[in-house]
């Protein structure tokens, strides 16, 4: 008996589908929009993230000293430096070796008599950090040592990378809620459109004393199905893209950083197919709330 | 059976359907609900099928109080009944014995228990032949005797029947009627609602007379004149 009505709901759900097939197509192509944009909105934020911590484990602080100290005083500041906790490594730069840098790279060799014979370019430490997380923390410290004129760390390309990913959180957001909310609307309205062609039938089905819940599942069925469909196009064209995209990089581009962990693009997925269900069923339950009430 | 106790009927928008009605009807009763058109008629059968709910009053059909019934209880009682339409409301794109079958499909039968209750009730009202039939190529008395197999094949023990001869022929009419005669000395309990007085004074069963949502005569078998 449970089997009869099973297999009366999915075959009529599929039955509805197929009556209206442009409508059916949109409804799909729309959740698989919104899921391919949510779905690559989640991975491009991993990423710059993972990217933003792989470059800030690299991280260096620069030390600047104030002028005119003697060596003595600059073993101090040193030593008070490696006393601080996580520090993993320091280098002194002597202003003519800065200088020497600098007319390396400018390709000159004459910058000292061009700056009139004096070196403004001060003495510099160059301090690895054991731990990404302890740079800013480190960097005050070092900031405050007597004879440290200034520091200087990736402070800034990391504000405006993750201001950037805030920001790109947003617009994915809106984008994603978008299409989502598209996608609600035109299964909605698929389901509102095959709800109204059986009205008929629906009202013959009440009256011989179907439930409720049966007369609603095919409807629920089909929702769902549609959020399904498009969820897993999505699916298949992130994962297909994602793959590509790693094999690239990590066959060219081997210095960028990129997520490669398997279980975490395995719940993106999933979590896709769940949310495209969802809509669905949402949808479903929307377009259904108004009639079968009493 | 069915108890109606001080039932008023007044819709939404002020209009009084029914007044303060009782009636009382046994298992296994023919009854008539007469009465010109906007006395009451149709809104006492759609409380009896719990279509419309009753603003006053009890209304009890096998011991189950409709005014206490929940919706998702409704399904339960519609299948202790039949009901047949002026309209037929027949789907056209089902054959005869597919338009019989959904109504027990969508209750969750099996296969062969659909197909041979609805062979035997095509039997009943005449239709074995035309089982293959579509609705639109049978005569308005066979759509008729269509939908009376549809309300009959889940074998309620009520069979509630709105102007069913509205849309026929006198002869035709007659017809329908002694099907419903025979249902009815099988054991289940008829309420039809009808202005169809020769019908009425053919039968000779129980009559209740409505006008403007009052009950003004209520006889026993063949004592109705108008």
């Amino acid at each position: 008996m449970k089997l009869n009505i099973v297999k009366y709901v999915f075959i009529q759900a599929f039955s509805s589908l197929s009556r209206n097939i442009w409508l059916t197509t949109a409804s799909i192509l729309t959740v698989m929009l919104a899921l391919t944009l949510l779905g690559s909105s989640i991975l491009f934020l991993a990423n710059t993230a993972y990217v933003a911590e792989t470059f800030e484990s690299q991280i260096e602080i620069a030390a600047f000293l104030e002028e005119g100290l003697s060596d003595e005083e600059i073993t101090q500041v040193r030593n008070q430096i490696a006393r601080l906790p996580g520090v993993a490594e320091i280098k002194l730069t002597t202003p003519e070796e800065a200088l020497a840098e600098l007319q390396r790279s400018m390709g000159t060799t004459t910058l000292l008599e061009d700056l009139g014979g004096v070196n403004p370019l001060p003495a510099k430490f160059t301090v690895m950090a054991t731990d990404a997380h302890l740079v800013k923390n480190l960097a005050v410290q070092i900031g405050n040592i007597d004879g440290v004129a200034k520091i200087r760390y990736g402070q800034g390309f990391f504000e405006k990378l993750i201001g950037f990913t805030d920001w790109l959180r947003w617009i994915g957001l809106i984008v994603v809620a978008l299409f989502s909310f598209a996608s609600l609307l035109l299964i909605a309205m698929n389901i509102k459109t095959n709800v109204n062609f059986k009205e008929n039938e629906i009202q013959i089905m009440r009256l011989v004393g179907a439930s409720n819940a049966f007369i609603r599942w095919p409807f629920i069925i089909e929702g769902l199905l549609l959020g399904l469909f498009g969820a897993l196009i999505a699916i298949a064209i992130i994962s297909f893209s994602y793959n590509s995209l790693l094999d690239y990089i990590i066959n060219s581009l081997s210095f960028l950083p990129i997520v490669t962990d398997s279980d975490f693009i395995q719940q993106v997925l999933l979590m896709m197919l769940g949310y495209g269900m969802g809509i669905g069923i949402l949808a479903s339950v929307i377009s259904l709330s108004r009639f079968l009430r009493n | 059976m069915i108890k109606l106790r001080h039932v008023s009927k007044i819709y939404p928008n002020g209009a009084r359907a029914l007044f303060n009605v009782n009636i009382e009807i046994e298992k296994g009763e023919f009854v008539f609900l007469v009465g010109p058109s906007g006395a009451g008629k149709s809104t006492l059968i759609k409380l009896l099928y719990r279509e419309e709910i009753a603003t006053r009053g009890q209304v009890i059909i096998d011991q189950i109080n409709l005014m206490r019934l929940k919706p998702r209880q409704i399904p339960l009682l519609r299948r202790k009944m039949g009901i047949i339409f002026q309209d037929f409301k027949l789907l056209p794109k089902k054959t005869v014995f597919e338009n019989v079958a959904f109504a027990q499909q969508v209750l969750g039968k099996g296969k062969k228990e659909i197909t041979e209750n609805t062979l035997k009730t095509l039997e009943l009202v005449g239709l074995a032949r035309k089982k293959d039939c579509y609705p639109l190529e049978l005569s308005g008395g066979e759509q008729q005797r269509v939908c009376i197999a549809r309300a009959l094949v889940n074998k309620p023990s009520l069979l509630i029947a709105d102007e069913p001869t509205g849309n026929l022929d006198v002869d035709t009419a007659q017809e329908i009627m002694e099907i419903i005669d025979k249902i009815n000395k099988m054991g289940t309990t008829v309420v039809m609602a009808t202005h169809a007085l020769h019908i009425v004074e053919n039968m000779k069963k129980r009559v209740i007379r409505i006008e403007e949502g009052k009950i003004v005569a209520d006889s026993k078998e063949g004592a109705f004149i108008n």
